[in-house]
């Protein structure tokens, strides 16, 4: 039986709203969906007329949908904004290609000018030249801190206001578990603001900051928009993946919770007496740093020095590295240059095993089967060894699917599929989605090596996890 | 396995690491309660304590604890007058937990009140909105309708409320609770669920101050439930109540209790850790704002950010039901009686989250 539309249009309801539950036709979905972005744009002042603004654009579902609803909101309102989409190439033979493709898809959909920023522009080494001076076990690292300030430099080199990233609510507060997991009380204010950035920096702003994953892949299908979907073989380091499957039960329960878990981190403050890491900015380079010298520009100078394992491990270590590098120059170079990677080998996570080889005790069976999107922005970890599709494809569209059934009220219109079929189809998605849902991860790992007690992964792993950049 | 303080053969081991042996166990627990109690220096001479007892194993062992901790004579003795207090929630066992709590107080010496629950929470909701049709409802036909997610929050509320009236009965100044780091942590992340991460400080950390005259402490914080399990083992104590086990209801909490345990069987160190992070967070709201929640008597959060999950989550109803008009919404229609319906009394007398509550129980009451 039809069910009308709440909005009171007087047209049948085509979707019950994840985030409300209330029954709406397309076109007020749509309708509700841009305009909650545009009141999260207005009320949280995030731009000023005549601003440039980046979107961060990975080809992947949310930035596909902040870029369109960005341009349309733009148009409608008269922002005055003028907006360019930043993308950035590790330079990882046939990785970004496709992903490449559909952000310059995007360029021609949406009319926007597109930066691709190469990390060889950037950094003056490609992520396979890195590889082939380090080898494949560490490059994890170097992905990860080069990404983490690459948004920055090609903010700053194309000269804009702002960077506008497509993180949603699930994601703020799927960080703010985690941060409450590793005791990060530092990420953990940051984490729920709606624009980050110290003085020096490029703002970064979050428009989708309250709107629902599940409403980003309906609105991108209805929509029919092209993007990307990413399947990483390296799991969320171990804490993300707790709390990403914390998260998931809890909505499955309480859908309201996501949108309290960011009430709660906005409303918390770090009390004074505890002293934070203060940031700063890098001496050689400028951006943000909290250190003297940067990661970006510690791994840099030991690419360019011969000794590509620098900085790989903590920082003190690093600069003891150097100190011992420049020391023993003068005796017997090759003999330091091997020392320092030995020391590195046995000192940092990477090499004992511990980053990106996170699992979840329950499931360590699995293979990889992280949810495609949460590492389709720039700044989720993946170091570049993702396998890709896209998402027209019939079997990444599982879970969409999945969606549908659960939140689509009419489903004639689903593709021309007869109904019989798309409940079978879809009966075959929620096992997926099942799996998908418990999304432990691994490839590699015996599974005993996971957060041991300590935060001894927490140390580690910041590095990698410290690509959640804004966070 | 030999005991990590006196050598002597251990019997047990705890987070699958350090051993010890009976006896050094039993005065690490002992001495780990009394520091917690010495290092935060809240207690004056002779002070009137109120223990509140749930009947499970932590709170059998909290007095024990309190009994070998008054009973010692040097300088180490615990110089406190306990009182204690057990509130029947359920109708099932309830005799048989009484009786057994009763017993353990005799043994102990220790005066015992125990009141039931049901006598309280009428009051509980005739407070927050003067609608007559409320006060004929007690609290199960209000709480039935509502999600376990709720209905657990609400209890606990009405608890402390009731924890702090019976205290000033009996004129004690502070209360004692036995939540644990194991439930400490699980009530933390409940705190974050439910949109109460501003008032972890009072919830979570050593000392509840909110109310102006008594204090509720929780000298357990430090110990385990791991820990308690062995401590009456050890002791041979029998508890009121079985330990709580992995939940079966669906609610926020159960979900998380079972994820707790999860951590706590693999991963204790994160439990102090998010325990931990409990002194580190206050609300930005603090001190500023004298306004307090009528119902958890915490600081009211102010209305002056410019934009937060409260806006968004009005704005996304009004949305949904396009009042704002075709194509433009009205950035004043941000209208009170929107407000009302969402999120009723909040930044008036209720805070986030008894405002969601509120509005819950309202509904259903609607519903009938
Ligand atoms: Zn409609
Ligand atoms: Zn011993
Ligand atoms: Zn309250």
């Amino acid at each position: 039986m039809p069910v009308l539309c709440k909005a009171g249009c007087g047209k049948n309801a085509m979707l019950k709203r994840p985030k409300t539950g209330d029954a709406l036709c397309k076109e007020c979905f749509f309708w509700a969906f841009e305009t909650e972005i545009h009141f999260t744009i207005t009320k949280g002042e995030l731009f000023k007329k005549g601003d440039s603004v980046a979107v961060a654009a990975s080809g992947g579902k949310d930035s596909t949908v902040l870029a369109h609803v960005l341009k349309t909101l733009n148009q409608r309102y008269d922002y005055g904004l003028n907006l360019m989409l930043l993308s950035i190439d590790e330079g990882i033979t046939g990785y970004r290609d496709d992903s490449l493709e559909t952000v310059k898809q995007n360029r021609d959909d949406y009319e926007m000018p597109l930066k691709i920023l190469s990390y060889k522009e950037l950094y003056g080494w490609t992520m396979d030249e890195i590889v082939a001076q380090i080898g494949r076990k560490n490059n994890c690292t170097f992905c990860g801190v080069f990404r983490r300030q690459a948004l920055d430099r090609g903010a700053a080199m194309l000269n804009v206001k702002c960077i506008a990233t497509g993180h949603n609510a699930d994601d703020i507060a799927e960080t703010v578990l985690m941060n409450i997991l590793r005791g990060d009380i530092a990420r953990l204010k940051r984490c729920t603001a709606i624009c980050t950035g110290s003085e020096g920096t490029i703002p970064r702003v979050k428009p989708l900051k309250y709107t629902y994953e599940k409403e980003i892949v309906m609105y991108a299908h209805y929509k029919k928009l092209v993007y990307f979907s990413t399947e990483c073989v390296f799991a969320p380091n171990a804490y993300r993946g707790h709390a990403r499957a914390l998260l998931k039960d809890m909505e499955k329960i309480r859908p309201t919770c996501i949108m309290d878990i960011i009430y709660s981190g906005e409303t918390m403050a770090v009390k004074e007496e505890i002293s934070l890491p203060s940031q700063r900015l890098c001496i050689r380079c400028n951006f943000v740093s909290s250190q003297e010298v940067c990661k970006a520009c510690v791994l840099l100078e030991g690419l360019n020095k011969g000794l590509p394992k620098l900085g790989i491990g903590k920082s003190s270590k690093a600069k003891k590295m150097l100190e011992e590098y420049n020391a023993k120059q003068k005796s017997s170079l090759e003999e330091a240059i091997k020392d320092i990677n030995d020391e590195c080998k046995k000192n940092n996570c990477v090499s004992k095993g511990k980053v990106c080889r996170s699992s979840y005790k329950s499931n360590q069976s699995h293979t990889a089967q992280v949810n495609e999107e949460s590492h389709s922005k720039m700044d989720t970890c993946c170091n570049g060894q993702c396998s890709e599709k896209l998402n027209t494809e019939n079997e990444t569209n599982l879970k969409v699917q999945v969606l549908l059934k659960e939140y689509g009220l009419s489903e004639s219109e689903l593709n021309g599929q007869t109904s019989d079929k798309l409940t079978e189809s879809c009966d075959k998605a929620q096992t997926l989605e099942m799996d998908d849902d418990d999304f432990e991860i691994d490839t590699h790992s015996t599974g005993k090596e996971l957060i041991e007690d300590d935060d001894s992964c927490g140390g580690a792993c910041g590095n990698i996890d410290s690509l959640h950049i804004g966070f | 396995m030999i005991c990590r303080k006196c050598n002597s053969p251990g019997t047990l081991i705890i987070r699958k690491e350090y051993c010890y042996c009976d006896e050094c166990f039993i005065f690490m627990i002992n001495h780990k309660f009394r520091a917690c109690l010495g290092k935060n220096k809240t207690l004056s001479a002779n002070e009137k304590i109120l223990i509140c007892l749930s009947g499970d194993a932590c709170s059998t062992v909290l007095l024990d604890l309190v009994y070998n901790a008054i009973s010692l004579n040097n300088h180490k003795k615990l110089r406190v007058v306990p009182y204690v207090l057990y509130i029947i929630e359920t109708v099932a066992d309830n005799e048989k937990i009484s009786n057994s709590i009763i017993e353990q107080c005799k043994s102990y010496g220790f005066p015992l009140t125990i009141t039931n629950i049901n006598e309280y929470n009428k009051n509980f909701f005739s407070n927050k909105e003067e609608t007559e049709s409320q006060n004929s409802y007690n609290s199960k036909s209000i709480l039935s309708n509502v999600t376990s997610s709720i209905h657990r929050d609400v209890m606990m509320k009405i608890k402390q409320n009731i924890f702090l009236k019976i205290s000033k009965e009996l004129d004690c100044n502070t209360v004692f609770t036995a939540e644990t780091t194991t439930s400490l942590a699980t009530k933390l992340l409940s705190n974050i669920v439910i949109g109460r991460g501003s008032q972890i400080e009072n919830d979570i950390g050593f000392a509840d101050k909110r109310d102006r005259d008594t204090r509720i402490l929780r000298p357990l914080r430090d110990i385990t439930n791991e820990e308690i399990e062995h401590y009456i083992q050890i002791k041979e104590i029998k508890p009121a109540k079985a330990m709580h086990n992995k939940l079966n209801e669906t609610s926020l909490q159960s979900v998380i209790k079972n994820f707790v345990m999860d951590l706590q069987e693999n991963y204790p160190a994160t439990i102090s850790t998010i325990c931990k992070t409990a002194d580190k967070i206050g609300s930005i709201t603090n001190n500023i704002n004298k306004k307090k929640c009528v119902v958890c008597q915490s600081n009211l959060d102010n209305n002056d950010l410019n934009l937060t999950a409260v806006d968004a989550t009005v704005f996304s109803r009004k949305v949904s039901l396009r009042q704002s008009g075709e194509s433009k919404y009205n950035e004043d229609s941000q209208n009170i009686e929107e407000n009302n319906l969402m999120f009723p009394f909040i930044y008036q007398s209720l805070c986030y989250c008894c405002s969601r509550n509120m509005s819950e129980l309202g509904n259903n009451k609607i519903k009938q």
